[in-house]
């Protein structure tokens, strides 16, 4: 009985709504993506205001197998009004193919977009010119996790720079211990956490992101010196001795999401098994239980140490973006809303939000966890200085970015700092 | 004379009937049918009709040519008959494997995409390639002594259970047991026993929890009043990444064989993460081997034996001079299971590392060429080997097939 009565007042207000014009109330918007679980529910949870403020019904609906479902509706033209792609790709193609509408089309203000999300993030999901992607979230990889209660009570200070991190390794070494965790074995994908670093290393040395967009395209090879010296800065930390835990053997045979493990393990006299362990902002998931619980407080993170301090601050990370299928009104309102930074202010201080804003121009310090304020300054800090790069190996052929840099990485590894020039000269060889 | 020809021209035409038109037909309409209703009805749905739907045409189409064949004269009638049955398999057998894997063949002279020819730019690809040089040779590796190891364990086996008073069913379906558990199950159950934790941490893999807890001072952690006494120790074994370890180089064994000399160069190179994964597979196939063997051995009549043991003969002798040449059928009917099945070894890789650090095989090769690097002609040129590795067992068997017969 109550259920129909709200039916019938639903249904008022629809024909009212209709007939006030060009109000957009009670029109539905639909998005569809890959966000499933606690992030769908907090998505949401995200419309809501927008809903009771202009009556714009924002349905979203996240599905496991979300890619492809899209394209099947693609195909068939029975396409929702947004997809959020979990990478910029994606947008790419479909706009490729003529199914996205222009962010112009929908009477973006473009100039606006380029300030708060930086211009290499707009670049991303532009074809010919047209932007048809909207930057939404972003994760970030350029962090190191360290312990900072097992710091203060050794004196150790937080390095900012790649001197004072190497500095501080050669400290901890002289005390008896081992200052990194590094295990980069990954089923099939081996490799990958050793061209992360790399990519962190690229990014802060020679000409940081000029010369990181033209090793990205090889327009800059791998024999190049710039790229030699990122690899012997890389060597330098995985074959001095007793600077890993376990040594270039536990490098190429942990697996990366045990890695850090040594570091929550403390030995006869107290000591923790490495200090300090760079890995991306997902990695707590992988960490023993009672660990997770203290991530932000107890296992926090530092930004990954200057190298040339003449480039900005850099930042290395990934990040989904939406596309539209239609300039209708309602649409275009949506459109807006996603780019405010309302939206994104709301989204950080929901209490169970994960997800990083790609927007920068809100306060970092609404985040609602303790760990994404730390990782949201970083990013913000990085895109507004436009030094926020997508990972360099998702972006080469997959012959090399999923092929021979990572296998090359592993057998610099095994093999140590002699074999830097075969293993740079092997990539080169190996880019179609 | 023109009443022979007559009957000859009917026969052909009801033939030609038979066993093409009406087979296309019902081939075709079939086709349509399920078409239309792929795009009505939902999966599930689907699913229901076309089980009892499928089997009825089936049924159908057998019926129908019968009716035509039946219209023949009876001299005539049994080839066609015989056709009728074959017919129809021999056509799936030639849409279903001959098509693709001559299709495989000409996409392997193509370009990534497949869509220039580029000649043997692929195969020279295939010989040259560093990392498809390690494949083949993994899989030589593996074609010899899997199958080699396979077949002599499976009748040591046979041979030792034979020889059993009591408990011989019993030993025999212990060793048959690995069979029961798929190749991903194995796969993990033998992950754990190889099992790799960085230093500090406790060793759950058996191998590694054995090697660090041996010496006097050394544990694999353990908390005792409080204190950890762990193996965290100059003096202790090192725990060993063993599916990471393409060479002996980092166990202690590679000290003794410092000397140098061709046999210790050759030693140090041993691939001990590929022998780690191989013993997975004979572990698995050896209780196959084991009792298609016994089968063989009981089959061998006693008087032989007995006249064997009252000439003197010893075990070993008796063993190589009847019981060998006896089962010598079932041995090469086993091997020639094991090259095919070797030649098909995808999970164990897979599930294991991948191909990482030289352990590849070629069939995960395939696979990653394809889905990974989106190279259709060198994932086709990997297919294409397999097969021509294939083709001389499946010759083989069909010559020797034959011999039997006549026999």
């Amino acid at each position: 009985m109550r259920k129909s009565l709200l039916m019938t007042f639903l249904l008022l207000t629809l024909i009212l709504g209709a007939c006030g014009g060009a109000s957009l109330e009670g029109e539905e918007v639909t998005i569809t993506g890959a966000l499933i679980g606690e992030d769908q529910e907090g998505f949401r949870a995200n419309f809501e205001s927008f809903t009771e403020e202009t009556g714009i019904v924002v349905t979203y609906q996240g599905s496991d197998n979300f890619e492809q479902e899209i394209q099947i509706q693609m195909e068939s033209g029975d396409t929702p009004d947004f997809a959020l792609w979990p990478q910029p790709g994606a947008v790419v193609d479909a706009a490729q193919r003529g199914m996205l509408t222009s962010l112009e089309d929908l009477e973006i203000d473009i100039d606006a977009y380029k300030t708060n999300f930086s211009s290499y993030l707009v670049g991303l999901g532009t074809v010919d010119g047209s932007i048809y992607g909207g930057a939404n979230a972003a994760n970030l990889k350029s962090i190191v996790w360290y312990q900072p209660a097992e710091f203060e009570a050794r004196g150790y200070a937080v390095p900012e720079t790649w001197d004072a991190m190497i500095a501080l390794a050669d400290q901890i070494v002289a005390d008896g211990m081992n200052p990194f965790c590094f295990g980069m074995y990954s089923n099939g994908a081996s490799g990958w956490l050793a061209t992360d670093w790399m990519e962190d290393i690229m990014l802060r040395t020679g000409n940081g992101t000029t010369s990181y967009d033209q090793w990205v395209t090889n327009e800059l090879k791998f024999e190049d010196p710039i790229v030699k010296n990122a690899a012997s800065l890389l060597s330098q930390i995985m074959h001095t001795e007793n600077y890993v835990v376990g040594g270039t053997d536990a490098i190429v045979s942990t697996y990366f999401g045990n890695a850090q493990d040594p570091m929550f393990s403390k030995d006869a006299n107290g000591n923790p098994g490495c200090f300090m362990h760079r890995q991306a902002s997902f990695i707590p998931s992988f960490w023993p239980e009672a660990a997770q619980a203290g991530v932000g407080v107890e296992t926090t993170v530092f930004p990954f140490p200057v190298i040339d301090e003449s480039l900005p601050k850099a930042a290395l990370g990934a990040g989904d973006m939406w596309g539209a299928f239609n300039d209708r009104d309602a649409t275009k309102a949506v459109a807006e809303y996603m780019l405010s930074a309302e939206f994104h202010a709301a989204a950080a201080a929901m209490p169970n939000n994960a997800r990083l804003s790609a927007h920068t121009g809100f306060d970092t310090s609404l985040y609602s966890k303790d760990i994404n304020r730390i990782l949201g300054t970083i990013i913000a800090d990085a895109l507004a200085a436009d030094a926020f790069r997508f990972d360099a190996s998702d972006l080469m052929p997959p012959e090399v970015g999923a092929g021979s840099f990572w296998k090359e990485m592993m057998n610099l590894a095994v093999e140590g700092p002699g074999y830097i020039d075969t293993a740079l000269a092997n990539i080169d060889t190996s880019w179609p | 004379m023109k009443q022979t020809q007559e009957k000859k021209l009917f026969t052909f035409g009801i033939s030609t009937l038979a066993l093409v038109i009406f087979p296309l037909a019902w081939f075709l309409s079939q086709a349509i049918l399920f078409r239309e209703l792929t795009e009505q009805v939902t999966r599930n749905v689907l699913v229901l009709i076309a089980i009892p739907l499928g089997s009825t045409l089936v049924f159908l189409l057998f019926l129908g040519m019968d009716r035509l064949i039946k219209l023949v004269p009876r001299d005539s009638r049994e080839v066609l008959e015989a056709r009728m049955f074959v017919g129809p398999s021999i056509f799936m057998i030639f849409l279903f494997l001959f098509y693709p894997a001559m299709r495989t063949i000409y996409l392997s002279f193509k370009d990534r995409y497949s869509n220039d020819f580029i000649g043997l730019e692929n195969y020279k690809w295939a010989f040259t390639d560093a990392e498809m040089i390690t494949t083949i040779r993994n899989q030589i590796v593996w074609l010899i002594s899997v199958v080699l190891l396979t077949v002599f364990i499976g009748l040591i086996v046979a041979w030792l259970t034979d020889r059993l008073n009591k408990g011989e069913s019993f030993f025999k379906s212990i060793v048959f047991m690995p069979m029961a558990i798929s190749a991903v199950g194995a796969t993990a159950i033998f992950k754990f026993i190889y099992e790799y934790r960085p230093p500090p941490l406790t060793q759950i893999g058996i191998i590694n929890g054995i090697r660090v807890s041996r010496g006097e001072e050394c544990y694999n952690n353990r908390i005792i009043d409080g204190v950890l006494e762990g193996y965290d120790d100059a003096s202790c074994e090192n725990a060993v990444g063993w599916l990471q370890q393409r060479d002996l180089s980092n166990l202690p064994i590679a000290d003794s064989l410092e000397s140098g000399g061709w046999f210790s160069n050759l030693l140090i190179n041993l691939p001990i993460n590929t022998m780690l994964l191989m013993i997975i597979m004979v572990w698995m196939y050896t209780g196959f081997a084991a009792v298609v063997f016994s089968a063989g051995i009981k089959a061998i009549p006693g008087e032989i034996m007995e006249a064997g043991q009252i000439d003197g003969a010893s075990e070993l002798r008796i063993f190589r001079s009847i019981v060998i040449p006896y089962i010598k059928s079932t041995v090469i009917v086993v091997s020639t299971y094991m090259v095919v099945t070797v030649l098909k070894a995808f999970d164990i890789i897979y599930v294991s590392t991948r191909g990482d650090l030289e352990t590849n095989l070629l069939a995960v090769k395939m696979l990653d060429e394809f889905s990974k690097y989106r190279n259709f002609g060198r994932s086709s040129v990997v297919a294409v080997l397999i097969f021509v590795c294939v083709l001389p067992v499946i010759v083989g068997t069909a010559l020797r097939e034959r011999e039997n017969s006549r026999s």
